[in-house]
């Protein structure tokens, strides 16, 4: 089955960020797997129709936050998980994580539905549960 | 068989051919699109596109008639060329007022709400090389090297004929008289080649990386359509490339072979050659057009329903439904809304590039052709 990657510019969420978050949501489902190859920023660009600028910044992005690996040849790839996340990288996860379930409080989410999409989407994933740094 | 006969026996021909593809398009272009216009998927159901669509198919039937009438008088009155060309002439400018006719109508008749899909973009997020493409860019690598070869043999050949060489007479066939040489008629085959190589290979390689049009929604078998529809174009001229630019490597050389009487005729194997490739290339373009449709219409099966979104369903970037012009595109070859394969993107520098390269090729054939054989 092929994936599809879908922008609407009529939403305020600029087009960068509406990539990543789909290449976030299948890497994190497990619909894209470690080592697989995504389309180049020009073949992606071309095919929605969107400035080079605009994918290079989704991939960077991607790249930054460990999603993907960009190599000079082999162009751009989905990165392992990490086997250990690092000190700075944690204390940033757990203020976004804690930030997020934040607002799902607030916004109404029950405490046992909030769990179930947590582990839902890593066991879609197989990603090991608790791992480093529980406190 | 007179020379009318045959003459006239091309015109009809040809209006048979342009006719029947005008008249089939509308059915095997991809839904939502109508006559170069994005009117939403529903539209060809609705009365007012089947009421298109007759005026469409009286229209054509009517160009094809006044085509050969205006030709066959003109032929029947003892100029059969100039009765060809009036034809033909009389085929295209009316089949295109047709086109431009439905083509504003329908434009008037597009919902508002069609226009909200070219806000949205659909894209495989599929990595690698697209299918052909490997082969796309060997294909022109091979042509430009034997174009590179019959340059070199022709001015190789050139320095070593004598002032006076031998000229064709009419079929290819043996030498009629002698004239002196000239380095135009030399290289006219040869830069024809590579203008018919560059046109047939380039097209190759845009073609494998040309824009997917794909829907959105459960794009995913529109987008295999259309991957499939790509690769079978790609492959289509990669192999035109490769036979066009081998059949006029062959004739390049058996020229300045029969221009130092290495050879006393160059024979009926090139003519025949060429004629079987064109019929070839035809043949392969109704097979592509019936097993795909344009653009793998034909092949989206579930998925024809869904919205087209991009570049395609934005009547905004399309000039009279044929021409796309995106200054933010980088895409250089997209789909056809109306017409067979692909088209260049206007707005992109690299694509207006290609397009001046291929008319300053062909100017340059058109002159090289006057100079060696007019004057």
């Amino acid at each position: 089955m092929m994936l599809t990657i879908t922008i609407d510019r009529a939403l305020d969420d600029p087009v960068y960020e509406q990539v990543a978050a789909q290449v976030r949501q299948f890497v994190s489902s497990g619909a894209l797997d470690p080592g697989m190859a995504l389309p180049s920023v020009r073949a992606l660009a071309g095919n929605l129709g969107v400035n080079l600028n605009t994918i290079a910044r989704a991939y960077r992005l991607l790249e930054s936050e460990g999603f993907l690996v960009i190599r000079d040849r082999s162009g751009v790839v989905v990165a392992a998980p990490a086997e250990e996340v690092e000190g700075t990288m944690r204390d940033k996860l757990y203020d976004e994580l804690r930030s997020t379930l934040a607002r799902l409080r607030q916004a109404g989410m029950a405490t046992d539905t909030a769990t179930r999409i947590a582990l839902r989407d890593f066991l879609a994933a197989d990603r090991p549960l608790g791992g480093n740094g529980d406190d | 068989m007179t020379e009318a006969t045959v003459v006239n026996s091309f015109l009809i021909f040809r209006v048979i051919l342009v006719g029947g593809f005008l008249l089939i398009l509308p059915h095997v272009t991809r839904k939502g699109l109508f006559f170069g216009v994005y009117v939403g998927e529903g539209f060809s159901d609705s009365d007012e596109g089947r009421r298109l669509l007759h005026t469409w198919r009286l229209g054509c039937l009517a160009v094809m008639a006044t085509a050969l009438l205006v030709g066959l008088s003109i032929s029947a009155a003892g100029w059969p060329v100039p009765g060809n060309l009036t034809g033909t002439a009389v085929l295209l400018s009316v089949a295109a007022m047709l086109y431009l006719r439905l083509y504003g109508k329908t434009l008037a008749l597009a919902p508002p709400a069609a226009a909200r899909q070219a806000e949205r973009a659909v894209a495989p997020l599929q990595g690698g090389r697209p299918k052909g493409a490997l082969f796309a860019r060997i294909a022109l690598g091979i042509c430009l090297l034997a174009c590179f070869a019959t340059f070199v043999y022709a001015i190789v050949g050139y320095a070593a004929m004598p002032g006076r060489v031998p000229v064709l007479s009419g079929g290819m066939g043996a030498a009629a008289g002698l004239s002196d040489k000239s380095f135009a008629a030399v290289i006219f085959v040869p830069t024809m080649s590579l203008m018919l190589s560059l046109v047939f290979g380039v097209s190759a390689v845009l073609n494998s990386n040309a824009k997917l049009s794909i829907r959105g929604g459960s794009g995913a078998r529109s987008a295999e359509g259309q991957a499939a529809f790509r690769a079978a174009m790609t492959r289509l001229s990669g192999v035109v490339a490769l036979l066009m630019c081998g059949l006029l490597t062959l004739l390049s050389v058996q020229l300045v072979r029969f221009q130092l009487s290495e050879i006393r005729s160059l024979g009926l194997s090139i003519p025949w050659g060429a004629g079987i490739l064109i019929l070839s290339m035809l043949g392969s373009q109704i097979w592509i057009l019936k097993r795909y449709g344009q653009g793998g219409a034909l092949i989206e099966d579930g998925s024809a329903d869904t919205p087209l979104a991009g570049g395609i369903a934005d009547n905004a970037h399309w000039v009279w439904g044929l021409f796309y012009v995106d200054r933010h595109d980088p895409s250089i070859a997209v789909e056809s809304r109306f017409g067979f394969g692909y088209t260049l993107n206007y707005g992109n520098r690299n694509a207006v590039l290609i397009l001046v390269t291929f008319l300053a090729l062909a100017l340059s054939v058109t002159a090289l052709g006057l100079i060696a054989f007019a004057f």
